[in-house]
């Protein structure tokens, strides 16, 4: 099953070994097949809307910092307790803050 | 947290670090049994600890670090004990236990899980359990049987290792290629189990696919200088990548070239595109695994089926029939050919593999000729090959797919009586007595299905007769033949045909080739743990004796001459060697008359056979010719490269 896992903004800086431990994470579960796609996201972002057909384009910022989504992973796992193991790993490295998970629904 | 939300995630993170935890153990311990028991432990320990101290914050480590202190404390009782277990005690290494598990471990592991000592269906058993941390009733689902079935595999399995005392390293440098091949060989079978399930309502078992895909990345990153390793990979994720648009909305089967490519899994193509230039990194010569994935990528990088390169993926096949003859290999090299240079090379090709005996029965050689076929516009034979594919085939959405292709074919067939319909009214003549019924239809039953039930009979020619018969009964012994034969003949007469049978010889002589097992075969067979004595007296008696199969059943307790290893049977005599007069005492354990092979079980009242064939101590009767048949070729099965097992008259020398 494939799960997508947003982020929003974290308590740690980042740093030097917030990227080495990140990086050896995602070279692990990337090589185990856990890991199908990942990225962080800019904080601003455009937001399309369409209303009665007319479509309209607004810059943003659209939310308070903290709420703003900064990251994604795709993930494939057997079962969503593995899918919130693996994001429990994630949350211990990048520190407080808030992740969420939802099934992909493929097929 | 919930008792039952703990047990889910204990559960998902044993899977997660099962391979790991349990290559630790078998190093410290040096026996799988005995390390996957620890395992167990260190599992309960946590659906025990969990709900109350809540998840630790690194719950592999945890698990690991329980189940090594119960390795250590198991290796120090085992220290203690007498004398006569140090030798054992001296193998295991506590020190070990300090060690950091190392990837080679996993390694050993899979090597140990994938042994050629075990066979197949216990190789694939035991990997899920140990690399994949799956239980035996999550196996056994998977693979559609009982899960004592399972368990009864992983413990035969576990034995047949300790037995051989298969020690737990990388196998030197000459084995390893034949070994890994083993292990690619298990996670292959276990992706095909699930990609192309080959019975029962499903075309798919998701489940097994992505298990055969994390044992093969996790291959990848553990021997990442094979190439062969990243060629599976590479071949499964492509595999994999077509899921969703091979099976349409009622779960039929969807040809490659009618497949909507815009369902194909992107980011899994990918991901087999790298794996394959990592295996081109590596530069060696191609082996099979390589040479397939090369095919599923020519296939990935077409945008439409149209722009397909057949000519190269006919020269792929080529390439990959030369490393791996097999005739599936050759069937779809066929079909490569039909479409790089026409439906009629094609058809010659598959016209050249109707006579090998392992494809007889495969659904997939009629499917293939009856579309080549309908594409050179020869619909009536199309439509019975179509036909006969789908009596063939164990799978239902694939069975409704091809009588499906069948009746989109209108033909102008003949008019006149079918191969099946004459059959059947044949058969059902009330003339017939029941061991001539018996035997017609044994014949009729394999002409119908080797050439389908829709073949007009009048079209019926002495030379696809003779074909079956080749294909058939070639090793059968001549009386075998000669009954096929004459029940030919009879139908012919019965139903005003020219005699189909000019083209067949009667034989002549005792057993024609009835070749007998090989030496390696004998020992694979007699070397197996958990025969059941009376199989094993059994089978060793007819090898030593080369008495027949009758013969040796009659014998009767109080015909053995168990001083002189011989015993009198009507008028001949029938003895034996050591290995026959190791088991035989075991074996009557104190009985002194009636049927020296028992069957299992009393008969049924109603069922009760002669006072001859009935021990009058167990009140069991004599084990009948057919039932130890097939009880031999049940388990000869493994040892047969076309899976159908042997008849007991192969174990004369």
């Amino acid at each position: 099953m494939r799960y997508l896992m947003t982020t929003k903004s974290s308590s740690r800086t980042p740093d030097e070994s917030l990227f080495a431990e990140m990086g050896q994470f995602i070279e692990e579960l990337t090589a185990s097949g856990a890991l199908l796609a990942t990225g962080g996201l800019e904080p601003d972002g455009l937001r399309v809307t369409s209303s009665d057909g007319e479509i309209t384009v607004t810059d943003g910022p659209f939310a308070e910092a903290t709420e703003a989504v900064v990251g994604f992973a795709l993930i494939e796992a057997r079962s969503q307790e593995e899918a919130v193991e693996l994001a429990r790993r994630f949350r211990k490295i990048v520190g407080d803050g808030e992740s969420e998970i939802r099934q992909v629904f493929t097929q | 947290m919930p008792v039952t939300d703990v047990h889910r995630t204990v559960d998902a993170v044993f899977k997660l670090e099962s391979a790991k935890i349990l290559a630790t153990l078998t190093r410290m311990v040096r026996d799988v049994a005995l390390a996957e028991e620890l395992a167990q432990d260190a599992l309960v320990a946590a659906l025990e600890q969990w709900p109350t101290s809540g998840v630790p914050d690194n719950p592999g480590a945890w698990l690991l670090a329980i189940a090594k202190r119960r390795a250590v404390d198991h290796i120090r009782r085992s220290q203690r004990l007498e004398r006569k277990q140090e030798q054992l005690a001296h193998e295991l290494d506590p020190a070990g236990a300090d060690r950091e598990p190392e990837q080679d471990d996993v390694l050993r592991l899979m090597f140990i899980s994938c042994h050629p000592l075990l066979p197949t269906q216990e190789r694939l058993a035991l990997t899920l359990r140990l690399l994949g941390g799956l239980t035996a009733g999550e196996i056994a689902r998977a693979f559609l049987t009982g899960e004592q079935t399972i368990t009864q595999r992983i413990a035969a399995a576990k034995r047949t290792l300790a037995d051989a005392q298969v020690p737990f390293e990388l196998p030197p440098g000459a084995e390893l290629a034949e070994r890994l091949a083993s292990v690619l060989e298990v996670i292959y079978l276990i992706f095909n189990e699930g990609y192309a399930a080959t019975s029962g309502d499903d075309l798919m078992r998701p489940g097994l696919t992505l298990e055969a895909l994390r044992l093969g990345r996790l291959l990848a990153e553990l021997a990442p200088r094979e190439a062969e390793v990243h060629g599976l990979v590479a071949l499964m994720e492509i595999q994999q990548s077509r899921a969703a648009a091979r099976t349409g909305p009622s779960g039929e089967p969807v040809p490659l070239h009618e497949q909507n490519r815009g369902r194909w899994d992107q980011l899994l193509i990918h991901r087999g595109f790298t794996a394959m230039l990592r295996a081109r990194e590596i530069g060696a010569a191609p082996g099979p695994y390589v040479l397939q994935a090369a095919i599923a990528v020519s296939h990935a990088q077409a945008a439409s089926a149209e722009d397909t390169d057949w000519v190269q993926i006919a020269a792929l096949y080529e390439a990959l029939a030369r490393l791996l003859p097999t005739p599936v290999v050759q069937l779809n090299r066929a079909v490569a050919v039909a479409h790089a240079h026409g439906p009629q090379q094609g058809l010659d090709l598959v016209d050249s593999l109707t006579s090998d005996p392992a494809l007889q029965d495969y659904h997939r050689l009629p499917g293939v000729r009856a579309d080549l076929l309908f594409r050179l516009g020869r619909s009536a034979e199309a439509r019975r090959e179509f036909e006969r594919a789908a009596q063939l085939t164990r799978n239902v959405a694939e069975r409704a797919f091809l009588h499906r292709r069948a009746q989109e074919i209108t033909t102008t067939d003949a008019q006149g009586p079918t191969l099946g319909q004459a059959a059947q009214d044949f058969l059902t003549r009330d003339d017939l007595t029941p061991s001539s019924l018996r035997s017609y239809t044994q014949t009729l039953r394999r002409l119908c299905r080797s050439l389908g039930e829709r073949q007009p009979l009048h079209a019926l020619t002495p030379q696809q007769v003779a074909q079956v018969f080749a294909t058939t009964w070639t090793d059968a012994a001549a009386t075998t033949w000669n009954r096929h034969r004459s029940a030919v003949r009879s139908f012919c007469a019965w139903a005003g045909l020219d005699d189909l049978t000019a083209d067949l010889e009667r034989r002549t002589g005792p057993g024609h080739a009835t070749r007998p097992l090989s030496p390696t075969q004998l020992d694979a067979l007699f070397s197996r743990t958990g025969l059941p004595l009376r199989e094993r007296t059994l089978w060793r008696l007819l090898h030593e004796s080369g008495a027949g199969v009758t013969t040796v059943l009659s014998l009767n307790v109080e015909h053995l001459d168990l001083e002189d290893r011989r015993a009198r049977t009507g008028s001949t005599w029938v003895s034996w060697r050591s290995g026959t007069a190791r088991l035989l005492p075991a074996l009557l354990s104190g009985r002194t008359r009636g049927p020296l092979f028992l069957a299992d079980r009393r008969p049924a009242p109603a069922r009760m056979p002669a006072a001859a064939d009935l021990c009058p101590d167990t009140g069991r009767r004599r084990l009948s010719y057919e039932r130890a048949e097939y009880l031999f070729k049940q388990a000869t099965k493994p040892l047969d490269a076309a899976a159908n097992g042997y008849t007991l008259s192969r174990l004369k020398p």
